[in-house]
């Protein structure tokens, strides 16, 4: 089954994606991400304010089955979370690009030459 | 060496995720599970659980021999009703939950999990040596499919495809044995493990074949053991290995209705009225988040027991939980809490199942 890789995002091997502007990344998770953990009937995200790490556990998707950490693919300050996720976890399957989980200020922006790009997650896809 | 259920391509063709349960390779979902529940809850979807056990009971002595087997009345039982039961060690610890089939004063149909299909057939065959009783002990668990077809429409698309069969008479834990042209006869029964009505239809592979493509020609939706499992759970029925273990007796599961009180005997009987239970199962609706098993209960921050299992209901858009607890504990008192990563919540206690269909009567 082929997934879903847009270009022009960023990507981390745990199936988050991120969309680098200036200082402030979005943060989401990809189409594999998603239809591996089939429908999501739960987000858990951190508070606007709050610091998450890369690396490091920033929230949780839950489907019926399973309980999935979301990994931070940098680190900074949560400047805006998307409230229509939590409230409509679906969304997530329905376009998982589309409806991001949080944004977020850098506060170590040479970690974004961490990421990885589309050609290189597409590899840890198969 | 994983077993492959023998209608593993037709579900295949239907995009079915697999994986191992009780050393089958098993239908997980085909395609969003929160579908599959809802074809269930509203309309009709068929389970392919083909890898639980079935054992025969024949003879003149048949309905006496299950009858000292399990807690629960079965001589009592008319011909044609079916007998939920635990079966019980003699120190009154559950070995596993069955249902027992009257087909005939002379014929009784044991099902089991599919988990317990030896341990249970060695502590069967057993107890069978020590009865001086006339009766006969078959597995058949390799000649039988299982396909349980749940639903408020499932009458309406199943009844069509055998008009021979009085499937429309028969009330809720009825059997009905057809002698169809098939190498073994088909069973009927009105049983199920979803809280709706439906039937449980056991026959041979290519019975089962024929009818797995007829009730997707019929629109039926193909369902997994991941949305078998939310859809027990709703209608709050304990699962062996989850709520039922081999750690604890009837009474501390929920199981005291099925234990006779008309002064029968029965394997594990002392033992069972001597024993006072430890803990109970309670239900658990959860204010936000999914208790998942093994979270941490508390009551007013006490902490009483441990979640056994837990989901989302997609069908009440709740978390839900059946948990279990110190005995003692005052349900009425409420002020129940889930731990949820480190976070205690709310959580309301319900003496009723979070959901229960409509039955045939």
């Amino acid at each position: 089954m082929s997934h879903k890789i847009p270009s022009e995002l960023k990507y981390t091997k745990d199936h988050e994606w991120a969309l680098v502007e200036g200082n402030t990344v979005t943060i989401g998770i990809t189409d594999f991400a998603q239809s591996s953990l089939g429908d999501v009937v739960y987000v858990e995200l951190p508070a606007v304010e709050s610091e998450i790490t890369k690396e490091q556990a920033f929230g949780v998707v839950e489907s019926i089955k399973s309980v999935s950490d979301l990994y931070a693919p940098l680190t900074g300050i949560v400047v805006e979370r998307n409230e229509d996720v939590i409230n409509s976890p679906a969304l997530l399957n329905e376009d998982c690009y589309l409806n991001w989980l949080i944004k977020v200020k850098l506060t170590s922006p040479s970690q974004v030459d961490s990421l990885l790009d589309a050609e290189s997650y597409k590899n840890v896809c198969q | 060496m994983l077993k492959q259920i023998p209608l593993h391509e037709l579900h295949q063709q239907k995009g079915a995720k697999f994986a191992p349960f009780a050393g089958f390779n098993m239908p997980l979902n085909y395609s969003s599970v929160a579908d599959e529940i809802s074809a269930v809850r509203k309309n009709c979807g068929v389970f392919d659980v083909s890898h639980m056990g079935e054992f025969f009971v024949t003879g003149e002595q048949a309905v006496e021999f299950v009858d000292t087997l399990i807690p629960n009345n079965f001589k009592t039982a008319a011909v044609g009703k079916a007998v939920y039961s635990p079966l019980c060690n003699h120190d009154g610890k559950i070995l596993d939950d069955l249902i027992a089939y009257k087909i005939s004063e002379q014929e009784v149909l044991i099902c089991v999990n599919a988990s317990n299909i030896e341990k249970d057939w060695n502590w069967i065959s057993e107890a069978a040596k020590k009865e001086k009783l006339n009766f006969e002990l078959r597995n058949s668990s390799e000649d039988y499919c299982l396909l349980a077809v749940q639903g408020p429409k499932t009458e309406s698309v199943l009844q069509p495809l055998f008009p021979e069969v009085p499937l429309s008479s028969l009330s809720y834990y009825s059997v009905f044995k057809y002698q169809a042209k098939s190498k073994i006869p088909i069973i009927f029964a009105r049983t199920g493990y979803t809280g709706e009505d439906g039937f449980e239809v056991f026959c041979d592979a290519q019975t089962a074949q024929k009818l797995w493509l007829d009730l997707m020609e019929a629109g039926v939706a193909p369902c997994g053991l991941v949305a078998r499992d939310v859809l027990r759970l709703e209608a709050a029925y304990p699962l062996y290995g989850k709520e039922l273990t081999d750690q604890h007796t009837p009474k501390e599961c929920g199981l005291t209705w099925t234990l006779s009180k008309i002064g029968k005997n029965y394997i594990g009987k002392e033992a069972i009225e001597a024993k006072p239970a430890k803990t109970k199962l309670i239900k658990l609706l959860l204010e936000s988040g999914i208790p998942r098993e093994n979270y941490k209960v508390y009551q007013n921050d006490v902490h009483v027991g441990h979640v056994t299992s837990g989901t989302f209901s997609t069908t009440l858009g709740k978390g839900i939980a059946i948990a279990s607890i110190e005995a003692q504990t005052d349900n009425s008192k409420g002020g129940f809490q889930i731990e949820v990563r480190a976070n205690k919540i709310n959580a309301e206690f319900t003496s009723k199942p979070f959901y229960q269909g409509v039955l045939k009567k």
